[in-house]
């Protein structure tokens, strides 16, 4: 069939798709949606029109009576929460204004006899000491506290202003945040001279044993100790001197919803390197997905319920073609909103070419999973599952931007590098997305193979049309080493994912579990469609078929464990636990001729012990391979014994 | 126009169909009737490409039946069609025909044709608005919209009130008078037997019997003979008016009762012979293969003769799982 007759039935399925989805939705519903969207839009155009500048409950909700000349009412009328009033205690007594600022103390004492008010002395800086008078209430107490704040917050920016950087601030102290890594590694050299004084592996910027270029110019230019990983210096730069409403403006939407744009001269401002702000951001590239995957895995469904999709599968199309169809609008809603985020976050092609990965990953694994459901029920329990899981992947790593380079099995990594301005290297990008797009189009591969009458219109258990989606999949005895081979993403986001969840723990525990857990991942991923080959009759049973196939299925694995080499591009084998997954798979650089060969041995064995179970019976196979997996295991530890 | 040889169907240890092999000419009607789980469905799906044999093969109209190519050959009824409710006839058909590279002028003209032969009202209507007639005519309409040379209907009238179902039965005889082959299943003897030119008689996925119904009732049906006197005799039982009845299948044997009835003061005062419907005869030749569970291991390639009964299975009886549709 010509490319281009391919091209146009696809699209022809997914305009019938869009047809279908759009003709399910009730009209009154459509119109209710469309009003409330209205009346929303409506709300939101009124408070354009009329300069409200989005929600605020706490929008002057303090009375303050300043003089109009007085210095202090620029600081109330600054403030959101402080409104300027007349001064004048027979309103502090009525209640009438929450907070009183008098130039002169004198009268505090009387006052505070009388009234049972509380005085206190506050100042602006440059400013002669004034007293201050609240009311004697819960609620003047609290304008108290506001007002302490908003003068603070006054004389941060007033002092940014200040030309003389030394006078405004007479100590500098310049933070560097540093790796986890490079820590260890300052460790060790400490200890080595003896010396314990640097333990803390916060030092000094210039006596620092690796003086971080990169780090020091981020620090100097940053403008957002929230948001700097790298550096959060304190600092003042020129970009910082402006006046204090300029500050403020100047923030965007975002960064005060998050209150992440202040940047205050003082100590206890200064933030912990999290990129917050980002990583909240990144997060909002996954929230169209949950909507999008329910509407996709519903529709998937529809067409199994009651033998709808029959039709479509007697019509001369693929059905790789019929599920291409059905997946693109939904791929490119996900684009749309995946760019229409980035535009409004402030992200470029970068985010949404590394959100775009994890699209499809949300989309293929829905379409397996309404393709193994056999109900809306088990549809529900399949996408929460997806959700929760990707989202958690996605995301968690996220955290770890710049502390760590496990970090980067998580696309949204890049999407947070971008947001902080970093440059990300092409390997990077290849490193946290190929997972994703591999992953993405085998078990799209995956679901197409049960997308037929035998497995589409039947109850089969999720189990056996597992099975037969990888027995689809199967057609000689070579497709097993194909099939072992094309297993690798999963097994590398499995170990990775094994990696980033268990790193946390100390070494001496997560290394051999790692050992371990890696061990049993690939034996699952070697010898399941074996199995799966065997119940559906498509192998003899003889122990030498069993054997072959597993020898089979062995260098398929060991072919495609070579791609995972990728990972020295971010440098994951330079940690521990990156070394413990891969060393003993022959993938990390250095290794000798005997153990690059090596684990090509040891697979086409524990491949062989699992496929001799799996010739039999569901019992045999699991004992076989749990033994399979102590051989590995214990390869495994060998390997780390000896090279690690 | 169809040949199929040593077709077979298993689902682990349960065999759907058994090494069926049967052929369909250009322009005649087939029928494919046997009990539910015979293997029918199994077949036409076989036949549509939309199950894929364990063994043998199937050709439609020239090509293989898992040849995508084949498809724009076949028009396609399954015995349930459920379409999609939110539609019109028009659309519904509209977009059957792009796919199946119709151009929108030649749809058109036979969407309507279609719609017309078959006397289908409220065609603006949303599918989900009509009656199960109603909707069964659109699914037999989408059917023809690539004017196909093969047509498959898996129960095409089942569930029709007697009006439609006569309205789809005669549409499906002016099908063949258009030269198109039909492969028609039906629990419905009476269908089969009205429409069919040829038929296979399945059961327990075999095939037990074949060729017209003429055919099949001179190769497996007796002709019994009703012979009514108006005396008593010991083979006799009432049959009402004073009269007895004996049932016999041979003339010696109608020829002792005349010698009886004589003897005994009476005589014979009617004669009347039966021939066996399709129903009793399909009744007659799946009850007596109602024995036990079939097996895949019950037959072995190249030891099965599609015409004679079974004896039994050799397996040892095992659940045998739902048909899968």
């Amino acid at each position: 069939m010509k490319l281009r007759t391919r091209l146009r039935r696809i699209w022809r399925v997914a305009r019938w798709e869009v047809s279908l989805g759009s003709g399910s939705l009730d009209r009154q519903t459509l119109m209710a949606a469309l009003v409330v969207l209205l009346c929303a839009g409506g709300v939101a155009a009124t408070g354009a029109v009329v300069g409200l500048d989005g929600v605020s409950p706490n929008q002057d909700i303090y009375r303050v009576g300043v003089a109009a000349d007085s210095p202090y009412h620029d600081v109330v009328d600054r403030h959101t929460a402080l409104t300027p009033s007349q001064p004048d205690r027979d309103r502090l007594a009525a209640g009438e204004i929450d907070l009183l600022v008098v130039p002169d103390s004198s009268e505090r004492t009387s006052t505070s006899r009388e009234n049972g008010d509380s005085e206190v002395n506050l100042d602006v800086a440059s400013q002669s000491t004034v007293s201050v008078v609240h009311a004697s209430t819960q609620k003047g107490t609290a304008a108290l506290t506001t007002f302490r704040s908003a003068i603070q917050r006054y004389n941060d920016r007033t002092m940014a202003l200040e030309d003389n950087e030394t006078a405004a601030y007479p100590v500098s102290v310049e933070l560097q945040y540093r790796s986890r890594q490079s820590v260890l590694r300052d460790r060790v050299k400490t200890d080595d001279s003896g010396d314990d004084s640097d333990d803390t592996g916060i030092t000094d910027g210039s006596a620092t044993d690796e003086p971080n270029a990169d780090d020091t110019d981020q620090s100097t230019n940053d403008q957002s100790g929230d948001d700097d990983t790298n550096g959060g210096s304190t600092v003042r730069t020129d970009s910082q001197r402006e006046a204090p409403e300029l500050a403020e403006e100047d923030s965007s939407l975002f960064e005060r919803l998050l209150g992440s744009s202040s940047s205050s001269g003082s100590p206890a401002e200064i933030s912990p390197p999290f990129p917050f702000s980002s990583l909240v951001l990144a997060f909002v590239f996954l929230i169209p997905m949950n909507f999008i995957i329910q509407a996709y895995g519903g529709s998937i469904l529809n067409e199994r319920i009651n033998r709808r999709g029959e039709l479509l599968l007697v019509a001369p199309i693929r059905r790789l073609d019929i599920v291409t169809g059905k997946t693109l609008p939904y791929l490119i809603v996900a684009v749309i909103a995946t760019a229409a985020i980035s535009d409004g976050i402030g992200g470029g092609l970068l985010s949404i070419a590394a959100v775009i990965p994890v699209a499809l990953a949300f989309l293929a694994a829905t379409f397996v999973g309404a393709m193994f459901a056999r109900s809306f029920k088990e549809l529900t329990f399949v996408t929460v599952t997806i959700s929760v899981f990707l989202t958690t992947y996605a995301f968690v790593p996220a955290i770890f931007t710049n502390v760590t380079p496990i970090a980067l099995i998580s696309p949204l990594t890049l999407v947070v590098m971008e947001l902080q301005g970093e440059a990300v290297e092409i390997g990077a990008y290849v490193f946290a997305t190929a997972p994703f797009y591999l992953g993405s189009v085998i078990l799209f591969l995956l679901g197409v193979g049960v997308y037929r009458e035998e497995d589409m219109f039947t109850q089969k258990p999720v189990p056996i049309k597992f099975l037969d989606a990888l027995d689809a999949r199967l057609r000689g005895r070579k497709s097993v080493a194909v099939v072992s081979m094309l297993t690798i993403p999963f097994v590398f986001v499995a170990e990775l994912l094994a990696i980033a969840v268990l790193f946390v723990l100390p070494l001496e525990v997560t290394v051999p579990l790692i050992l371990v857990v890696v061990a049993a991942v690939e034996e699952v991923a070697k010898s399941i469609h074996i199995y799966a080959g065997f119940e559906s009759d498509r192998f003899g049973r003889s122990a030498s078929t069993a054997v072959v196939l597993g020898g089979l299925a062995g260098i398929g694995f060991f072919v495609g464990e070579k791609f995972t080499a990728i990972a020295q591009v971010v440098g994951l084998d330079d940690l521990p636990l990156g070394q413990a997954a891969q060393l003993p798979s022959g993938v990390t650089a250095g290794t000798t001729l005997g153990l690059l060969f090596a684990p090509l041995v040891l697979h086409m064995v524990t491949t062989a012990i699992s496929a001799l179970g799996a010739r039999r019976n569901l019992r045999w196979y699991l004992v076989a391979m749990l033994v399979a997996t102590l051989v590995h295991a214990a390869y495994n530890f060998g390997v780390v014994s000896i090279y690690g | 126009m169809i040949q199929v040889s040593g077709l077979r169907k298993t689902y682990g240890d349960f065999a759907a169909v058994v090494d069926s092999s049967f052929e369909v000419e250009s322009g005649e009607i087939f029928g494919v009737v046997g009990p539910n789980g015979a293997g029918k469905t199994t077949t036409l799906k076989m036949l549509a490409g939309l199950i894929e044999p364990t063994a043998g093969s199937a050709t439609v109209a020239g090509f293989d039946a898992e040849d995508p190519a084949m498809r724009h050959q076949l028009g396609f009824l399954p015995e349930e069609s459920p379409l999609y409710e939110d539609m019109t006839p028009q659309s519904y058909l509209t977009f059957f025909a792009d796919l199946y590279d119709v151009s929108r002028a030649d749809a058109t003209g036979r969407i309507d044709e279609s719609l017309d032969r078959l006397d289908l009202e409220y065609r603006d209507r949303r599918i989900g608005d009509m009656s199960k007639g109603m909707k069964r005519k659109v699914a037999i309409a989408r059917s023809l919209i690539n004017d196909p040379d093969v047509l498959i209907y898996d129960e095409p009238a089942s569930g029709l009130d007697p009006l439609t179902t006569n309205s789809v039965l005669e549409f499906t005889r002016e099908l063949r008078d258009d030269d198109k082959t039909v492969v028609f299943s039906a629990h419905n003897l009476y269908h089969v037997e009205s429409v069919c030119d040829r038929i296979i008689i399945m059961n327990e996925g075999r095939i037990i019997a074949r060729g017209t119904i003429e055919e099949i009732r001179q190769q497996y049906g007796e002709t019994t003979y009703h012979v009514f006197t108006d005396v008593d005799l010991p083979s006799t039982e009432p049959a009402g008016d004073g009269r007895r009845r004996a049932v016999v299948e041979t003339m010696s044997e109608v020829e002792s009762l005349q010698d009886a009835a004589e003897t005994a003061g009476g005589s014979v005062v009617d004669i009347r012979t039966h021939e066996p419907s399709l129903e009793e005869l399909f009744l007659d030749l799946t009850g007596r293969r109602m024995a036990g569970p079939r097996t895949a291991a019950a037959t072995e390639p190249g030891d099965e003769d599609a015409t004679e009964p079974a004896t039994g299975s050799s397996a040892e009886p095992t659940a045998a799982p739902e048909e899968p549709r």
